[in-house]
């Protein structure tokens, strides 16, 4: 549920959990409610890319020789990604005429449960998508396939494909439990109107810390001398790790995890300077808006109402479909370092599919270039594929070579045994005492939180 | 007991135990009592054996004896749940028993289009909680909401409802009051609508006024109506679950909203943690159990049957 991040605005948050909720409610019998299910609405509301060549035939051999078979595929998503998966699955079909694949969409909280009551009963989809951090907690569980032996047999080259994305999945005895289908980065989006208004020069790769606050300062403004703030100069979304502040504690030399999984290392320095770097535009410099009520009120940046956003590459589409005139750039470097946070999908299989060799034959193929060149259209996430990322997506839209270029400095958003209920702890104190409200610094609410976070590391 | 038996041709003369009225009453509960043994007992027999084990759902699950409940009681976050829920029952229940009654006295009379005054109140009670949680969110919003505004009108500087730890409980419980009223009106003006005129009339013309009247002729009899909405509201409002998980905000409930159903989503569905949850719930069942128990027999203190 963490992963919310991928849901853009609020209210399109609400609407998923709404219908999360719908499907959560029959499960728990005798639970009260009940009525029909919202359909979620889009957060890649993008101009549905139907331009572009069709997907022809992968330059990956494919080797699937078996029977005809029909194979299931579950993703998360939006009527848009509906409709782009339907397109890969029609071209997959046209290469492996012997398989038919049923794309099956759910929004993201309904997805989970429905997942893992699927996998529990042993009737769970062929292939289905799997969030990085949430990839251990399945992989242990042992309910996925590996799929290293049919790579070695195949000699199918790994290398084609984003190095981060093929770690996410790969285990530290050497499987391979899935493929990466697409991967997300932040960056700064910049509204090019606000920038030229206030005279600021737009961001670029020399950006640091105090470069964003500057400019920011510069852009916060009290447009119609109400003496409240009209137009903010920062925004981002603090109830993930994901969205910023996981960058900020690299830049800063900090870290989540020790390298062994086992404990946290938020508990440092360095961690909490990121930390409180985010408290701080809020409450110190005061050029973000209190966390809390844009939690509700949605995202500030597609409203109009702020200049820079730090979010992820996702946010594309909607700040496209907004209307807003935007540039791309990389987030502003920290006092230690220049990092982002990248966070792949996958495809996996299921151990107990009766068709593991048409599922390969479908994993590899949303991989191959032909796929990827297919999803990009959405502009809603980074291709995996090597070839496609330093090729057609580079200049696919205005920025899309700064998500690309930023892999060479991203870091995987931390993966482990018990992610959500870690990350339930950790949000849960900060957004209550250091982002909706300065009760605490950083420093202070990390140490409160450090022996539960460790005793949960522990305890998996 | 209503004589059913007699009305229906019987093949032979019934004797024995069964025999009878008796047989036909067991005939026609049969449905309800296979349902409520295979859809209730199951899976709460079910719950108990699971909440003796480590069982994340996938792997094979672990007995642990009586851990999780030990586990139970030392987490901080499980006492939160139920505070919350306890404050969520003493609130929510009083008053929409107290609301209903209420609408229930002024809606029971014939004026004209009475029946569509009476089923607008009823429209929340089948309406989805996401549609209505939805249009709530939107009256809390800390910026564009209605209340805010209405509060605005009267130069009240607004809150943040939702968000903010000391009013979330508060306007959930208003929403869900709101939204249960329906069922609960229904019950009154039904119980009411049974009240003979006759009692009125007799204690009218003992010189009873229209308080002494509610008091000492419709409340006495209206008392079974409010026994029945009072357990409905109990139980439900144990279960307090949708209202939480939509309107919670931002992003998920926080210590100040976490309900105990929530918290057994929380254990089960996020943390692959099925046995904590089985064991949370087991609490649940019990706390319900006893309650309903107690409630059952506190009710020929105060409940009057015609």
């Amino acid at each position: 549920m963490f992963e919310t991040v991928r849901s853009t605005s609020p209210g399109d948050r609400s609407l998923k959990r709404a219908a999360a909720a719908l499907a959560v409610v029959a499960l728990l019998a005798g639970c009260g409610g009940g009525g029909t299910t919202t359909p979620s609405t889009s957060q890649a509301a993008s101009p549905a890319a139907s331009g572009g060549q069709s997907p022809a035939a992968s330059s990956t051999p494919v080797a699937y020789n078996g029977p005809p078979v029909t194979i299931e595929y579950s993703i998360w998503g939006d009527p848009q990604e509906i409709t782009s998966q339907k397109k890969i699955t029609e071209a997959f079909k046209k290469v492996e005429p012997n398989i038919t694949v049923n794309v099956t969409v759910s929004d993201w909280d309904a997805y989970w449960d429905k997942l893992q009551t699927g996998l529990a009963g042993g009737a769970a989809p062929d292939v289905f998508a799997m969030d990085g951090p949430l990839f251990p907690d399945y992989q242990t569980r042992d309910v996925l396939l590996d799929l290293k032996p049919y790579i070695d047999k195949e000699g199918y080259d790994l290398g084609q494909l984003a190095d981060q994305g093929v770690a996410d999945f790969t285990t530290a005895d050497g499987g391979q439990y899935g493929l990466p289908r697409d991967l997300n980065v932040i960056a700064l989006y910049y509204n090019k109107k606000m920038f030229d208004a206030a005279g600021v020069a737009a961001p670029d790769g020399t950006w640091d810390w105090n470069k964003l606050v500057e400019a920011a300062k510069k852009l916060t403004k009290d447009t119609n001398g109400d003496g409240k703030t009209d137009q903010w100069g920062f925004y981002t979304e603090t109830t993930d790790m994901e969205n910023y502040w996981l960058s900020l504690v690299w830049q800063n030399g900090g870290e989540v995890l020790a390298p062994d999984k086992k404990s946290t290392m938020l508990n440092t320095p360095e961690a909490a300077g990121g930390i409180q770097f985010l408290q701080d535009l809020i409450y110190k410099h005061k050029v973000m808006p209190d966390p809390a009520i844009t939690a509700e009120t949605g995202d500030a940046f597609e409203q109009g109402k702020a200049a820079i956003e730090a979010n992820g590459s996702w946010l594309v589409p909607t700040h496209t479909a907004a209307g807003l005139d935007f540039g791309i750039a990389p987030l502003p470097k920290g006092p230690v370092a220049q990092a982002t946070s990248v966070n792949p999908t996958g495809a996996v299989v299921f151990k107990g599919t009766k068709a593991p060799d048409a599922a390969w034959a479908f994993v590899k193929y949303l991989a191959s270039p032909a796929a990827q060149e297919q999803l990009m259209q959405l502009h809603a996430s980074l291709p995996v594929s090597k070839d496609v990322l330093s090729g057609p997506f580079a200049t696919a839209f205005d920025g899309a070579k700064v998500f690309a270029d930023s892999l060479a400095y991203a870091k995987l958003k931390p993966s482990f045994k018990g992610y959500n209920e870690f990350a339930e702890a950790l949000q849960g104190e900060l957004d209550e005492n250091v982002f909706n409200a300065p009760n605490k610094t950083a420093a202070e609410a990390l140490a409160a939180v450090n022996d539960q976070l460790n005793s949960l590391l522990a305890g998996q | 007991m209503i004589r059913v038996g007699g009305r229906l041709p019987t093949i032979r003369r019934p004797t024995g135990p069964l025999a009878g009225e008796e047989r036909w009453a067991w005939l026609f509960l049969a449905p309800t009592l296979l349902g409520l043994a295979i859809l209730s007992a199951g899976p709460i027999i079910a719950a108990f054996g699971i909440s003796l084990t480590d069982w994340d759902l996938f792997t094979a699950p672990k007995f642990v004896g009586l851990d999780n409940f030990g586990q139970l009681l030392a987490d901080r976050k499980f006492g939160i749940a139920l505070r919350n829920t306890t404050f969520y029952t003493l609130t929510s229940v009083p008053l929409g028993l107290v609301l209903a009654l209420g609408i229930a006295i002024a809606l029971n009379r014939s004026i004209r289009g009475i029946a569509w005054i009476r089923t607008a109140y009823f429209l929340p009670v089948v309406t989805s909680t996401t549609a209505i949680a939805l249009v709530w969110f939107w009256i809390y919003s800390p910026q564009e909401g209605l209340l805010n505004q209405v509060l605005g009108l009267f130069g009240i500087q607004g809150q943040r409802w939702i968000s903010d730890p000391f009013w979330a409980m508060p306007s959930i419980v208003i929403m869900s009051v709101w939204q249960g009223l329906g069922t609960s009106v229904i019950i009154f003006l039904a119980g009411l609508q049974a009240i003979p005129q006759e009692y009125h009339d007799a204690a009218a013309v003992d010189g009873a006024g229209r308080w002494a009247r509610f008091r000492h002729v419709t409340l006495p009899l209206l008392t079974p109506s409010i026994f029945f909405t009072g357990i409905l509201s109990l139980i439900g409002s144990f279960q307090v679950f949708d209202q939480v998980y939509i309107l919670a905000r931002p992003g998920r409930p926080t210590e100040a909203t976490i309900t105990l159903i929530y918290y057994i989503y929380e254990k089960g569905f996020q943390n692959f943690k099925m046995g904590d949850a089985a064991a949370a719930s087991w609490v649940l069942f019990v706390i319900v159990a006893v309650l309903t128990v107690v409630y059952f027999r506190l009710q020929r203190r105060w409940v009057h049957y015609q």
